[in-house]
């Protein structure tokens, strides 16, 4: 097991400009031929945000729920790391059946794909990040009392974030293999994280027993810890650093593990 | 000695069976023991390779050759290390590169430029390498100005040529070719042949898959034979391809059989059961074909695969229904889309009928069959002298010619002939090694 995650860390780097030459051509191609192309980075996210404040801040607006102001910026530090990890993950699911034929044609090592499809929504997350940085700013000329220096150490979670959203994909990844059902398990799966993570409300916010709940979410660590940084301007509590540390752990243990179980198989069973 | 090249011994491949209902069972066998096909019964899995071994030294040229499904394209899988065996050891030595399924990531929606890089970079080389060799990929592939288009607007053939360009650069030291040629146009193919011999004659180690037996011969050593994942011959590319094709003669010569004999068993019970078959044979019926065949060898023996120069029979039984005082009996060869290759009959011959009454065997003979290999059908008819036809059959006989390794060539028809050369100046100097004459015991025509 302990092998393994390091073997793949290892293969990681070793291959990390095929890695590279993979997201570039990733994102070349998934706006070529669009009028706005590098754009929609911005603009996707953007929309959605625009979507969920219409009918979380104005539509389903009560103030006994939702009491954060203003609404909007709040929602955005939330939101973006989300479309991170979920369209990561449901690529990184699919990475190794939609290259079939890559995988039959070459001999290269199959974790890329895997981290491929998440680090190329990585770099549409980053490229959307200006976008949290106006609203946190505009947010402070209007007035709020949000963020502060704490911003900086956004990096810090987004890392471990990112092991465990690596780990995840690797898992499964191989699973989608041999159960296709495994994506679609996936997209109802990640909705209902989605609303069981405090990105639309506060976790104050919630009665206890519901708060309970939403605890056992993993996102929910990720979550408050970057609205934390972002929003509220302080630290993160230790004991969310350390939960943050033991899920992105243990995600990464079990997808490595899972796939270099796998990964001998790979190549027929895809 | 150098350790060769490629070195397989007891090599097994077992693939399931498409997907069943023992997805479960796959996983945990996935799992457990890293292979899909421990978990399933000898009736789940299909046995693609069966204990294969053979050799290949550094800087040999093998071709591998056998009917569709008899394990080749698997067994360069294994060698490019696309797929791990299931069973058997194998070992290769130097950088490989698979002229199998050729642009692996390949982006239709991003430039042939572009994707050179990518493929460049999945079959390993760094990007300094791929741009150091960038001119070159460009030129062989010879696509112009299309480099800078996305590729989902080549044709197949440009997606091929750029696809081979990029895999032949990636300098092997053992190059796996698998049926590749055959999309690209007569120029490409040429220059991909032309790329294969510098490898070789570079030193570079060569297992090629095809079915076109004379490219096989012409830049192979050695050749293998498999039939149904077995070795079935290893050694001499001609003495090898030789087997192979006599073996599919003698199996097209047995289906042949088999068809007519259960042609004729229906016949005997039933009607023509359709407007084909029944177009296929026509005549007044005042004389009938009772039965046409193929003898072959000197030995006159019923068969219907030939070698190319061998002597044949064509034997007619006929009856007529009444006693006839004009009649003619002819044979016609054509090949499969109906091109007459030669035909002659009773009457061009010169006999001239007087009169028939009571069943006869006919027989014409020829000492030496001079057909090109290839696939042949013969009408066999008895006919008045104006052309009315007794009794018509179209397609009677269907007859395969094999090659044989003296007698060569293409086209329909092989007449018997040498070459000769004669100097036309004193100047004049030509060194050839003619065909069975070795390397080492060369003549000069002066």
């Amino acid at each position: 097991m302990l092998a393994a995650m390091v073997d793949l860390a290892r293969t990681l780097v070793r291959y990390r400009s095929l890695l590279w030459t993979l997201v570039m051509r990733e994102l070349r191609a998934r706006y070529r031929g669009s009028v706005l192309g590098f754009l929609w980075s911005l603009l996707n996210p953007l929309l959605l945000l625009a979507v969920y404040s219409f009918v979380f801040g104005m539509i389903l607006k009560r103030s006994d729920l939702v009491a954060v102001e203003p609404y909007g910026v709040f929602l955005v530090t939330g939101l973006f790391p989300w479309i991170w990890v979920s369209t990561s993950l449901l690529e990184g699911c699919t990475s190794l059946t939609a290259n079939g034929g890559l995988i039959r044609k070459a001999v290269f090592p199959v974790e890329v794909l895997p981290a491929v499809a998440v680090a190329a929504n990585l770099v549409h997350f980053l490229l959307a990040l200006p976008i949290v940085g106006v609203a946190l700013v505009a947010g402070r000329l209007l007035g709020y009392p949000i963020s502060g220096w704490t911003a900086v150490l956004l990096p810090a979670v987004l890392a471990i974030e990112l092991v465990m959203v690596a780990g995840l994909a690797f898992a499964l990844s191989a699973l989608c293999v041999h159960f296709k059902d495994v994506r679609d398990l996936l997209g109802n799966l990640l909705v209902l994280a989605f609303f069981l993570a405090p990105i639309i409300y506060t976790l104050s916010d919630l009665p206890p027993r519901f708060a309970k709940v939403v605890q056992l979410n993993p996102m929910t660590s990720f979550t408050t810890a970057t609205q934390d940084l972002l929003f509220f301007g302080r630290l993160p509590e230790l004991h969310v650093w350390a939960i943050m540390a033991a899920i992105a752990a243990v995600s990464w243990v079990a997808g490595a593990g899972l796939f270099s179980r796998l990964s001998d198989t790979l190549a027929e069973a895809v | 000695m150098s350790p060769p090249a490629v070195a397989a011994s007891g090599l097994c491949k077992r693939y399931r069976r498409a997907a069943g209902g023992y997805r479960l069972r796959t996983l945990k066998s996935a799992l457990l023991e890293g292979s899909l096909t421990g978990g399933l019964a000898s009736g789940e899995v299909v046995e693609a390779l069966t204990d294969v071994s053979f050799e290949v030294a550094a800087g040999e040229a093998v071709g591998i050759i056998g009917g569709n499904g008899s394990g080749k394209s698997t067994l360069i899988k294994l060698v490019a290390g696309l797929l791990p065996p299931t069973s058997g050891e194998l070992s290769v030595n130097g950088r490989v590169a698979a002229l199998i399924e050729l642009g692996a990531g390949f982006h239709p929606e991003i430039s042939g430029r572009e994707n050179i890089f990518i493929n460049g970079a999945l079959l390993g080389l760094s990007r300094r390498r791929i741009e150091q060799r960038y001119d070159d990929i460009v030129e062989f592939a010879g696509l112009g100005d299309f480099i800078e288009e996305p590729i989902k607007y080549y044709s197949s053939g440009m997606y091929v040529r750029l696809g081979f360009s990029v895999a032949i650069h990636t300098d092997p030291e053992v190059l796996l070719v698998d049926e590749v040629l055959a999309v690209g146009d007569e120029e490409f193919v040429h220059r991909c042949l032309a790329r294969i011999e510098e490898h070789l004659a570079g030193g570079g180690t060569l297992l090629v898959v095809s079915h076109t037996m004379t490219l096989i011969d012409e830049i192979c050593d050695r050749a293998m034979w498999l039939d149904g994942g077995r070795v079935r011959g290893l050694g001499s590319t001609r003495r090898v391809i030789d087997a192979y094709l006599e073996s599919v003669a003698a199996r097209e010569g047995e289906a042949h059989d088999r068809r007519r004999q259960s042609e004729e068993g229906e016949h005997a019970t039933t009607a023509p059961a359709d407007a084909a078959e029944e177009v296929a044979r026509w005549g007044s019926g005042q004389a009938e074909i009772l039965a046409a065949r193929l003898l072959a060898g000197d030995e006159r023996q019923e068969r219907y695969h030939v070698h190319c120069g061998e002597a044949v029979a064509f034997e007619l039984d006929v009856e007529p229904r009444e006693e006839l005082s004009d009649f003619v009996f002819g044979v016609g060869v054509k090949t499969p889309r109906g091109v007459d290759c030669w035909g002659t009959n009773t009457d061009l011959a010169g006999y001239e009928p007087r009169s028939l009454a009571g069943p006869v065997r006919v027989r014409l003979v020829c000492p030496e069959l001079r057909l090109a290999p290839g696939e042949y059908t013969v009408d066999v008819a008895v006919h008045a002298r104006d052309g009315r036809a007794y009794d018509y059959r179209r397609r009677a006989l269907r007859f395969t010619v094999t090659e044989s390794t003296s007698l060569r060539s293409i086209g329909l028809y092989l007449p018997d002939h040498e070459w000769q050369v004669e100097t036309l100046a004193a100047r004049t100097d030509i060194d050839w090694l003619s065909p069975g004459q070795q390397a080492g015991d060369q003549r000069r025509i002066e």
